[in-house]
């Protein structure tokens, strides 16, 4: 009775276990460039995101900011509050040093962008299917 | 308490309007144009009767650092863009009328080039000093930002951005000249002044969060104090060189400076040095800084800043020395007259304490409320102006005040 209670225990906890290992919740991707496939780490990809530039034909987008991911990507990428990263672009628009990434409404749309633009790159949650020829560059759990 | 009323309700119906206005423009903003700007509405208010600092006194004002601007940008290739910045300042104080109107080239990501009139790079935040949405202060440390020399320059300027794996360099390089009002410990003097050959070199390093800025800017300097003009030409006419020379305001101005910040999802933190030297006997040597650490509780942060200024003394010509106790010698008010200017030579220090508070309360908006100690830790440090008629000793007392600001910032 007690050796059948621990394997109980046992299924269960492998269980919890499998369940609690999230699932990515939002996934950096990528549109090749020159059809080689694009090779960049979080630092990089933050500081394409910051308007900082990584390489030639790289083209960041986003989403707005009333989509939910759009703080996981701020918050978990970039390492920044949303109000810190508006004052930041506040500052490079009006001292004219740079422009912020391009920004999409949807989901949907960010992907179609990415998906048609060689060298876009962007983030989506990580349910969404993912057409040819964009790539995962980087999962956020 | 003075309240200005009239104004507040002038502007906010203006912003009112104005915000209809961005939002049917922003609408309509073809690919080529695009207008956008920010304002600012700032109230504050001095706890003293006997001094005035950043024009703020011991009534409420709303007329000190309030402004509104908007910037046209017209996109004339995917290169080049022409951009404005039109700015309205409520303060007489403050210079309104065409900040920036310049030219940019970029003819590909990692360089930029811009040519035209331009702000001044001197610190973290001295070009973008009137956009209050892009730091956490009202008023940012006045030890640094307002000891701004020439807060705009006629020129060009280059960057050039390099980023690794781990690091990214940013380079910029500007030169140009400069012809307008001089600014001393915060208070715009009555001179004329002409700096020509303005060189400049800031390098920014960044990694993760962490950024480090250095800074070189000099300028070959040419100022004319109508002031002092018929006493320079008193010392003139008496033969008085040394006396005269040490009036001239020509030479060399450099100004070294050093940044590092670090800021992450719930906290930042934020420190600037600066040293102005001047060939100038009559400027004396200019160390501030400030160190600032902040914490963010979702839309709501919070800061506290310190920061300190220290001038050297001036020193004056010895050749007076002996008649400024004579008051019977026909040399007295000559000498009298050459000590005083230099009596009015801001040799002190000011510390101050500040806390802080921003809510931004909605995209793009943010509100802000500070409080600001200051305290001379050495008298006359040149930021507290008398508000009223004070003997000369008053300027080896050290003043104290606080500063209460509430403010409302907005970029559209």
């Amino acid at each position: 009775m007690k050796k059948s209670w621990h394997l109980t225990a046992l299924v269960l906890l492998t269980l919890a276990s499998g369940l609690s290992r999230a699932e990515p919740a939002l996934l950096v991707i990528g549109h090749p460039l020159d059809q080689k496939p694009l090779q960049l780490n979080q630092e990089q990809i933050r500081n394409l995101f910051m308007g900082i530039p990584v390489a030639r034909g790289l083209k960041p987008a986003g989403l707005t900011a009333d989509n939910e991911l759009h703080f996981l990507f701020n918050n978990e990428v970039i390492g920044l509050a949303e109000a810190r990263i508006q004052s930041y672009w506040a500052q490079m628009k009006f001292t004219g040093r740079k422009s912020p990434p391009a920004e999409f409404s949807s989901e949907q749309q960010l992907l179609d962008y990415i998906r048609q633009t060689p060298g876009a790159i962007g983030y989506v949650s990580a349910d969404i299917p993912l057409p040819q020829p964009v790539q995962i560059l980087l999962k956020i759990d | 308490m003075r309240i200005y009323s009239g104004m507040a309700l002038t502007s906010a119906a203006m912003l009112t309007g104005l915000n209809m206005i961005a939002a049917d423009v922003c609408a309509n903003t073809s690919d080529r144009f695009e207008l956008s700007g920010f304002a600012r509405l700032v109230g504050g208010y001095l706890d003293s009767h006997q001094q005035t600092v950043e024009g703020y006194e011991n009534s409420f004002a709303l007329d000190q650092q309030s402004l509104l601007a908007l910037q046209p940008t017209w996109h004339l290739s995917d290169q080049l863009a022409l951009t404005a910045q039109l700015l309205a300042h409520s303060s007489d104080s403050r210079r309104s009328g065409v900040e920036w109107l310049y030219l940019s080239w970029q003819p590909e990501p990692a360089w930029q080039f811009r040519a035209g009139k331009l702000r001044t790079p001197f610190f973290s935040f001295s070009d973008s000093l009137d956009v209050g949405y892009s730091y956490p202060w009202i008023t940012p440390p006045v030890q640094l930002y307002n000891s701004l020399l020439f807060p705009t320059f006629k020129g060009a300027n280059a960057s050039y951005t390099w980023s690794g794996p781990d690091l990214a360099v940013q380079l910029e390089g500007l030169y140009g000249y400069y012809k307008g009002d001089v600014v001393m410990a915060g208070s715009r003097i009555d001179a004329q002044t002409e700096v020509s050959n303005m060189t400049g070199f800031n390098l920014n390093l960044s990694r993760n969060n962490l950024r480090l800025r250095l800074s070189w800017n000099s300028g070959d300097n040419h100022t004319e104090i109508a002031r002092l003009q018929p006493l320079q030409d008193a010392l003139q006419q008496t033969g008085m060189d040394d006396s005269y020379n040490s009036l001239q305001a020509d030479g060399k101005i450099q100004v070294y400076g050093a940044g590092l910040s670090y800021e992450d999802v719930s906290s930042f933190y934020r420190a600037e040095w600066v040293k102005i030297d001047t060939e100038m006997d009559l400027a004396p040597q200019l160390t501030s800084w400030y160190a600032s650490a902040g914490q963010l509780f979702g839309r709501w942060s919070g800061h506290l800043t310190f920061a300190r200024s220290s001038y050297s003394s001036a020193t004056p010509a010895d050749e007076l020395a002996a008649f400024r106790d004579d008051p019977a010698s026909p040399l007295y008010p000559l000498a009298a007259g050459y000590y005083q200017a230099y009596a009015n030579i801001p040799r002190g220090g000011l510390d101050s304490y500040t806390l802080g508070l921003r809510w931004d309360f909605r995209l793009n908006m943010a509100l802000k409320a500070e409080l600001t100690e200051l305290r001379e830790h050495n008298p006359h440090s040149g930021f507290f102006s008398p508000a009223v008629a004070m003997d000369d000793s008053s300027s080896n007392v050290k003043q104290r005040a606080t500063l209460y600001q509430i403010g409302w910032e907005w970029v559209f």
